[in-house]
């Protein structure tokens, strides 16, 4: 299964969190799993599918 | 009683020090994600069959994960086994890893001592059961996934539940995370695992093994099966009795990690979102992550005048800390209005910080 990313932006505008394709919301946490999973993902060269607005 | 006589009990069977066992759901009873459903495994590395226990393969399809598979009577004293079975007859290439795992909290393992002279020595003890015999393979591996040791227990008998005991001194050396919430160490159970991640067992190593050279593959032969229970990791060399824990500290412990909402209260912020409070059971042990089971979410306005048309829900989650937020769900939700008073539904909303 190959994730991918997507942003969420909070009400300013700027990104607060990142959903995965396989539908979990991924809050920026370093102690959380699923981000430091995110991390390494972006350090691998990938790019998060841009944010739809502001929340 | 004297102080010889207490010390002698504390030591003999079926007397427990607290949290003896450092593996959490070691009788694989609690199931909040799957409530014993088959999950078929994948490469995502973020796959969970019964609490705690995650399994990896980084091909995917090759064994199923489930509580109770096949079953087949438990071992004595024990009510549940998590289940593995091969779905082919697979070969292992070098770099190929199918594995059964627990990471243990650095919490729940500093007094541990591990990377120090003061190093303890662990017993780990568990029941399994396979219809392959041989030498099997697991090992021991620190968070950062660069310190490890392998070791190897035998199935001498198919088809019979075995008890295995595995003692290790603990390393003096490698990195090794003390009382964080962060992994403090993976205990691996290998299902095959070729040979560049696997080492010689019976010493710690800097590089990540996931087993013993040559263990027995359990996905290497279509419908294999290798059932396990009674997982415990304990100070000392010798492996007592199971720390049985009540269903309902167990159950706790498990949601440190993964919970699982039930009905609760919010509003609706317009035509197409909602917004509902959680508070989490148990603090958890990051902020979590967040995840619908439905796409179609139940919600109804309340008190109790008519229930929403929902579909393509997906859930943000911008204001969660360890002890709960504000939880928005979003997508096509008719039949309710702005600023309207809303139910959500029972097992719902999943909430995650495994590690």
């Amino acid at each position: 299964m190959n994730l991918t990313y997507k942003l969420v932006n909070g009400a300013d505008g700027k990104p607060i969190s990142v959903k995965r394709s396989d539908g979990w919301a991924i809050p920026f946490d370093p102690d959380n799993t699923d981000y430091q999973q995110y991390l390494a993902w972006l350090a691998e060269g990938n790019t998060p599918e841009a944010a739809d607005g502001t929340n | 009683m004297t102080t010889s006589n207490i010390l002698s009990q504390l030591g003999s069977a079926g007397v427990s020090t607290g949290f003896k066992n450092r593996i959490i759901n070691g009788a694989m009873v609690i199931d909040q994600r799957n409530s014993g459903a088959s999950v078929t495994q994948d490469t995502s590395g973020t796959q969970y069959c019964l609490d705690r226990w995650t399994i990896y393969g980084n091909v995917a399809g090759k064994f199923t994960a489930q509580q109770n598979a096949g079953s087949v009577t438990p071992p004595v004293g024990f009510t549940n086994y998590l289940g593995i079975t091969s779905t082919s007859a697979y070969s292992i290439g070098s770099g190929d890893a199918f594995q059964l795992v627990q990471r243990i909290e650095g919490f729940n393992y500093a007094d541990l001592n591990w990377g120090t002279a003061n190093a303890k020595t662990v017993t780990l003890s568990f029941q399994v059961y396979s219809s392959l015999t041989g030498t099997f393979g697991g090992s021991f591996v620190n968070g950062a996934n660069n310190y490890s040791y392998p070791f190897t227990y035998s199935i001498p008998v198919a088809n019979t539940w075995t008890a295995i005991s595995v003692t290790v001194a603990g390393p003096t050396s490698g990195t090794w995370v003390g009382a964080t919430n962060g992994v403090g160490v993976g205990v691996y159970f290998g299902l095959g695992v070729g040979s560049s991640g696997s080492g010689t067992a019976g010493s710690w190593q800097s590089a990540l093994y996931r087993s013993a050279t040559g263990a027995t593959s359990v996905v290497g032969t279509n419908g294999a099966t290798f059932y396990i229970t009674g997982v415990q990791l304990e100070v000392g060399t010798t492996a007592t009795n199971f720390d049985y824990r009540s269903i309902g500290t167990e159950l706790a412990l498990c949601q440190r990690y993964f919970q699982v909402a039930g009905r609760g209260y919010g509003y609706a912020r317009d035509s197409s979102s909602i917004l509902i409070n959680y508070q989490c059971i148990v603090t958890m042990r990051a902020i979590p992550s967040l995840a619908l089971t439905t796409a179609s979410p139940y919600i109804e306005n309340v008190p109790w005048a008519s229930i929403a048309t929902t579909s393509g829900c997906t859930v943000d989650n911008g204001h969660m800390s360890v002890y709960g937020g504000d939880v928005k769900v979003s997508g096509s939700i008719s039949g309710i209005s702005a600023n309207q008073f809303i139910e959500w539904g029972s097992a719902q909303l999943l909430i995650s910080s495994e590690l």
